[in-house]
C-alpha cells in the first residue's frame, strides 16, 4: 500500500508540471492582458507598462514560468491582481464551499442510488425496474443549471425550505445553503450510479454464491446487503470517481446558479479578468483533486475487494 | 481675494433640496428637462422607494451586485461596484445631485472663487469625524486632494485633477485650491470619488495598506470583507449627520447570475438587486417587487477604429481599416443602422435612441441631428465615398458574455450586409475584447460609457477628444478633429453658463457631423427592490445614498 501510494504520488510530478505548463502557456498566449483589463478605459501604454513591470509580466515567458514554479514550490500561490489578495487566502475561503458541495452531492447521490438500484435489481424486468431506470434519466437529460433553477423555484421560493442561493455566515447556514446545490449534483449523478449498480447487482444476484447463501437460509436483506451489494460497489466506485472528476468542472455552473462563492466562481472571474495566479492555482487544484479522487477510488477497490492488491 | 461667496446651509433631515453653486455650473434645463421627463414617462415607472411613513432605524440590507466589490484603491479602481460601495465609506467636499446636473456641498459648506478664476477657497464643515472618531480638518483635506492631484493619467485618475497647482490650508476649516488655469468643472471634479477625504497620511499606513481597509467620513464603515464574495458595512457611530444612517448594516453581495439575483429578491435573500434583466422587469413587478428605472448617464455606442494595429505600433503600412477615415463611409454606416430598433432590441423598449453624442441626462445636452435608420441615405453616402460599392470586411470584436454587446454585433452584421459590407464577428472573452481594442486590433466594437462626475467634460475628454495629447485618442477610434478638440478645451475654461452651453451645442453638432462613433442610445439603471425598502434612489452617476435608505420591516 505504501509503495503504491508513493508510486502514485511520484506520478503526480509530471502531471503537475504538465498542468502548470499548459495553463501558463494558454493564459499567456491567448489575447487578453490583466493590466489593460484592470485599467479599462484609462489604460495608457505607460500605465500598462508600469503595471506589467510591477507584476513581472514584462519578463520573458520562461523566466515568468520559472518564477511561478519557484513560488509554487514554496507553497506560495501568488497574488490576485483583481482582488489584491493572496491567492492562497482566496482559495482557502472558496475551497470549502466547492468541496462541501461535492461531498454533500456525493452523499445524496449514493443515498438515492443505492435503494433505487436495489429495488430495480430485485424487481428486474418488472414495471418497478422500468420506472426506476427511466425516471432518473430525466435528471440526466436536464442541464444542471436548469435543474438548479427548478429546485430553487420549488424548494426555496415556493416551499421556503431553503435559502435562494448564497452561503450564509454560520456552519448550519452553510450546510443548509449546500442542500439544493448538492441535490443538483445528485440529480446528475444518480441516474448513472443507479444504472451501473443495478446492472452489477442483477449479475451478482444470479451468481452461485448468492444462490448458496439463500440455500443456507439467509434472509433476503442479509443476502443483499451483506453479500451481493458489496460486490456491486467496485464498478460503482469507478463510475463515481469518473463522474466526480467531471462534476468538478461542472461546479462552475452550479456555483453560479446558486450564488455560491466557491472555487468555480473564483476561476470564472479569474479567467475574465486575466488574473493569472488565480487561474493557474485553481486549475492546478482541480487537477490535483481529480488525481486524488482517483487514488481514493483505487484505495477503495482494495478495501472493498480483498482480491485487489494495489501495486500489482 | 474673492469676487463672490456661496454659503450653503447645513444638511437637515431628510435630504435637503439640492443646492447648486450659482453662476458656475449653470443649467440648460429647458430642452433637457423636458426630454428627461419624456424618458421617465416612456419608461413608465416611478423612481425611488419613496414612502410617506416615518423612517426608523435598524435593519440589515443586502444588495446583490453583478460583480464583487474588488478594489477600493482610488488610483486604480474602475469597476462601478467598488466605487459605489466606497461612496458609502468615504465622502468628498462636494456630492453629485440627484438629478445629475449639479453638485451640493457635503464636507464643505461654501466656496468662493478669486477674481482671476484661479483660487477656490473652500470652507469646511465643522464637527465631521472619521469612523475612527478623529475630527476632519483642513490637514486631512489638503493631504487627500494632493494625493490625487499628484497622480497623472499614467498613474491614476489624476487627469481629473491635472488643473490643480496647489492645495493649502488656511486655518483648520478653510482650504485654498489654486488651479494652473481657469477650470470650470472644478466643483464637479471635487465630487469625484478619488477626491474623497481620508485621514492625513492615511493614518500612518501606506496608500496600499489603507485602501485594503479604508476609513472615511461616510455613513458606513467596513465590518467584514470576504473578497470575491461579499463586503459587509456597518453604521459609522461617528457619522456627522444626526440620526443617519438608518440601517444597521449594508452588505454588497456578488451574485453573477441575473436570474439568481431575481430569485433572491423574490425569496428575500436580498432587498435590492442590480441589473434586473430588461425582459424580466414586468415579471418582477407582477411578483410584487419594485423595479426602479433611474435616469442614468449610460450611453451605448459603436466605435469604428480608424487605425489598424500595424500603424499603431509603427510596424508596417497595412491599411486594413482606412475605410473608417473616409467620413462618407462612417456616415453611410451610421445611416444604415436603425438605432431606435437596436435600442428596442437590447433594452426591451426601456431605452431611447440617441439624439445627441451626449447622454440626455447631463447638463448641456442638446438634441442634434444624428444619422440613423435611412438606407437610401446610407447608399447615397457610400456612393460618394472611396468605396462606392462596399465590398470590404470589418472585424467586429464582441463577447458572448455580454448579451447587449453580442446582440448589437449581430444586428450591425445584418444591417451592413445591405451596403455590401461584410461584418465578421470575432467572439472573445471580455478581457481579450478590452485588450484588442486598446491595441487597435479591431474594426468595430460595441461599448458604453457612464459618467463619474456630473460635468460632461469627463465624457468629452475621453470619448470625443483625439490627438496625441488626448486621454485615449477618442475612445480608441484614433479619430481626431482639431476643431472639436479646441471646443472641448474651451468648454473646460469657460465659466459663463450661456457661453458654455453654446460651446457644448457646437461640440454635439460637430461630433454628430463627424460621426466617428455610432451613438445608439441611453438606458436607465434598472434595480429591483423589495417593497419595504424606502428612500432608495440611484443618481445618474450611478451612486446611491444609503444613509437615506430605511426598511419598514
Amino acid at each position: 500500500m505504501a509503495r503504491y501510494l508513493l508510486r502514485r504520488l511520484l506520478q503526480l510530478i509530471p502531471v503537475v508540471i504538465g498542468i502548470t505548463l499548459i495553463t501558463f502557456l494558454l493564459l499567456h498566449l491567448v489575447p487578453g492582458d490583466p493590466a489593460r483589463t484592470l485599467l479599462g478605459v484609462r489604460a495608457t501604454p505607460a500605465r500598462v507598462a508600469a503595471l506589467d513591470r510591477e507584476w513581472g509580466l514584462d519578463l520573458p515567458l520562461p523566466v515568468q514560468y520559472v518564477d511561478y514554479v519557484g513560488r509554487l514550490l514554496q507553497g506560495n500561490l501568488g497574488t490576485s491582481i483583481f482582488y489584491e489578495a493572496p491567492v492562497g487566502q482566496l482559495v482557502a475561503s472558496a475551497l470549502p464551499v466547492t468541496l462541501g458541495m461535492l461531498a454533500m452531492g456525493t452523499i445524496f447521490g449514493i443515498a438515492m442510488a443505492v435503494p433505487l438500484a436495489v429495488l430495480a435489481a430485485t424487481h428486474a424486468g418488472r414495471p418497478t425496474d422500468h420506472v426506476i431506470r427511466a425516471v432518473p434519466l430525466i435528471g440526466l437529460g436536464m442541464p444542471p443549471f436548469w435543474v438548479g433553477f427548478i429546485l430553487l423555484l420549488v424548494f426555496a421560493l415556493t416551499l421556503s425550505l431553503f435559502p435562494v442561493g448564497g452561503w450564509g455566515d454560520t456552519l448550519p447556514q452553510h450546510l443548509i445553503s449546500l442542500v439544493l446545490p448538492a441535490l443538483t449534483i445528485a440529480a446528475v449523478m444518480t441516474p448513472i450510479l443507479v444504472r451501473s449498480m443495478r446492472a452489477s447487482l442483477v449479475e451478482v444476484l444470479r451468481s452461485d454464491f448468492v444462490t448458496a447463501a439463500r440455500a443456507r437460509g439467509l434472509s433476503t436483506w442479509r443476502v443483499l446487503f451483506r453479500h451481493a451489494l458489496r460486490n456491486t460497489l467496485i464498478p460503482a466506485v469507478s463510475v463515481l470517481a469518473v463522474n466526480l472528476g467531471y462534476l468538478l468542472g461542472g461546479t462552475v455552473i452550479i456555483e453560479n446558479v446558486f450564488g455560491l462563492p466557491g472555487v468555480g466562481n473564483l476561476l470564472l472571474s479569474g479567467i475574465f479578468e486575466r488574473d493569472f495566479d488565480v487561474v493557474q492555482s485553481v486549475t492546478l487544484i482541480y487537477a490535483l483533486l481529480v488525481v486524488i479522487i482517483n487514488i481514493a477510488a483505487d484505495l477503495a477497490y482494495a478495501r472493498l475487494d480483498p482480491r485487489v492488491v494495489l501495486g500489482q | 481675494m474673492a469676487d463672490s461667496t456661496h454659503p450653503q446651509a447645513s444638511r437637515p433631515l431628510p435630504r435637503p433640496e439640492i443646492t447648486k453653486p450659482p453662476g458656475r455650473l449653470a443649467r440648460l434645463a429647458g430642452a433637457a428637462g423636458i426630454l428627461l421627463v419624456g424618458v421617465l414617462a416612456a419608461c413608465g415607472s416611478a423612481t425611488g422607494g419613496a414612502s410617506s411613513t416615518t423612517p426608523h432605524r435598524g435593519g440589515n440590507l443586502v444588495i446583490d451586485t453583478d460583480t464583487p466589490v474588488s478594489d477600493f484603491d482610488v488610483w486604480s479602481t474602475s469597476d462601478n461596484e467598488s466605487i459605489w460601495c466606497l461612496d458609502q465609506i468615504t465622502q468628498a467636499l462636494y456630492a453629485n445631485s440627484s438629478d445629475g446636473k449639479s453638485v451640493y456641498p457635503l464636507l464643505a459648506t461654501s466656496y468662493s472663487l478669486s477674481t482671476n478664476d484661479l483660487t477656490w477657497t473652500i470652507q469646511l464643515r465643522h464637527g465631521v469625524r472619521f469612523s475612527n472618531g478623529a475630527e476632519m480638518t483642513s490637514k486631512d483635506v489638503v493631504f487627500s486632494i494632493q494625493q490625487e492631484a499628484n497622480q497623472t493619467n499614467d498613474t491614476g485618475w489624476g487627469f481629473l485633477d491635472a488643473q490643480i497647482a496647489s492645495v493649502t490650508a488656511e486655518g483648520s476649516y478653510t482650504v485654498a485650491i489654486t488651479t494652473k488655469y481657469p477650470w470650470a468643472p472644478m466643483l464637479a471634479d471635487l465630487a469625484f470619488f478619488g477626491n474623497a477625504i481620508v485621514p492625513y497620511n492615511y493614518g500612518g499606513e501606506t496608500h496600499a495598506q489603507f485602501y485594503q481597509n479604508p476609513i472615511g467620513t461616510g455613513p458606513f464603515m467596513i465590518s467584514k470583507w470576504v473578497k470575491g464574495n461579499y463586503i459587509k458595512l456597518v453604521r459609522n457611530p461617528h457619522y456627522w449627520q444626526p440620526g443617519l444612517p438608518y440601517l444597521d448594516s449594508l452588505t454588497f453581495q456578488a451574485v453573477a447570475d441575473a436570474n439568481t439575483r431575481v430569485l433572491q429578491l423574490r425569496g428575500g435573500q436580498a432587498q435590492i438587486i442590480e441589473d434586473v434583466p430588461f425582459n424580466e422587469i414586468k415579471s418582477v413587478e407582477s411578483a410584487g417587487q419594485k423595479v426602479g428605472l433611474f435616469p442614468s448617464t449610460r450611453i451605448d455606442y459603436v466605435t469604428m477604429n480608424e487605425l489598424n494595429a500595424e500603424q499603431a505600433y509603427g510596424m508596417g503600412t497595412d491599411d486594413a481599416n482606412t475605410w473608417f477615415t473616409d467620413p462618407h463611409v462612417r456616415a453611410a454606416i451610421s445611416y444604415a443602422l436603425d438605432t431606435k430598433a437596436i435600442m428596442n432590441a437590447i433594452t426591451d423598449g426601456y431605452g431611447t435612441a440617441a439624439s445627441s453624442p451626449l447622454m440626455s441626462s447631463v447638463e448641456y445636452y442638446s438634441p442634434v441631428s444624428l444619422d440613423s435608420g435611412n438606407l437610401a441615405m446610407a447608399k447615397q453616402e457610400l456612393s460618394e465615398s472611396s468605396f462606392p460599392n462596399g465590398g470590404f470586411s470589418i472585424d467586429f470584436i464582441t463577447t458572448s458574455q455580454d448579451p447587449i454587446q453580442y446582440s448589437v454585433a449581430e444586428i450591425v452584421k445584418q444591417d451592413l450586409a445591405s451596403l455590401n459590407i461584410t461584418v465578421n464577428l470575432r467572439l472573445l472573452d471580455p478581457s481579450a475584447v478590452t485588450s484588442q481594442e486598446q491595441t487597435y486590433h479591431f474594426g468595430m466594437r460595441e461599448t458604453y460609457w457612464t459618467n463619474d462626475i456630473i460635468d460632461p467634460d469627463e465624457y468629452t475628454s475621453f470619448v470625443l477628444e483625439g490627438g496625441t495629447g488626448s486621454v485615449d485618442f477618442a475612445n480608441n477610434t484614433h479619430f481626431d478633429d482639431p476643431t472639436l478638440d479646441s471646443l472641448i478645451a474651451q468648454s473646460e475654461t469657460t465659466f459663463n453658463a450661456t457661453q458654455r452651453a453654446q460651446l457644448y451645442l457646437k461640440i454635439q453638432q460637430l461630433a454628430a457631423d463627424d460621426a466617428p462613433i455610432i451613438w445608439l442610445g441611453d438606458s436607465p439603471y434598472h434595480y429591483g427592490y423589495k417593497t419595504d425598502v424606502h428612500g432608495y434612489t440611484v443618481y445618474p452617476t450611478g451612486n446611491a445614498h444609503f444613509e437615506d435608505v430605511w426598511l419598514s420591516s
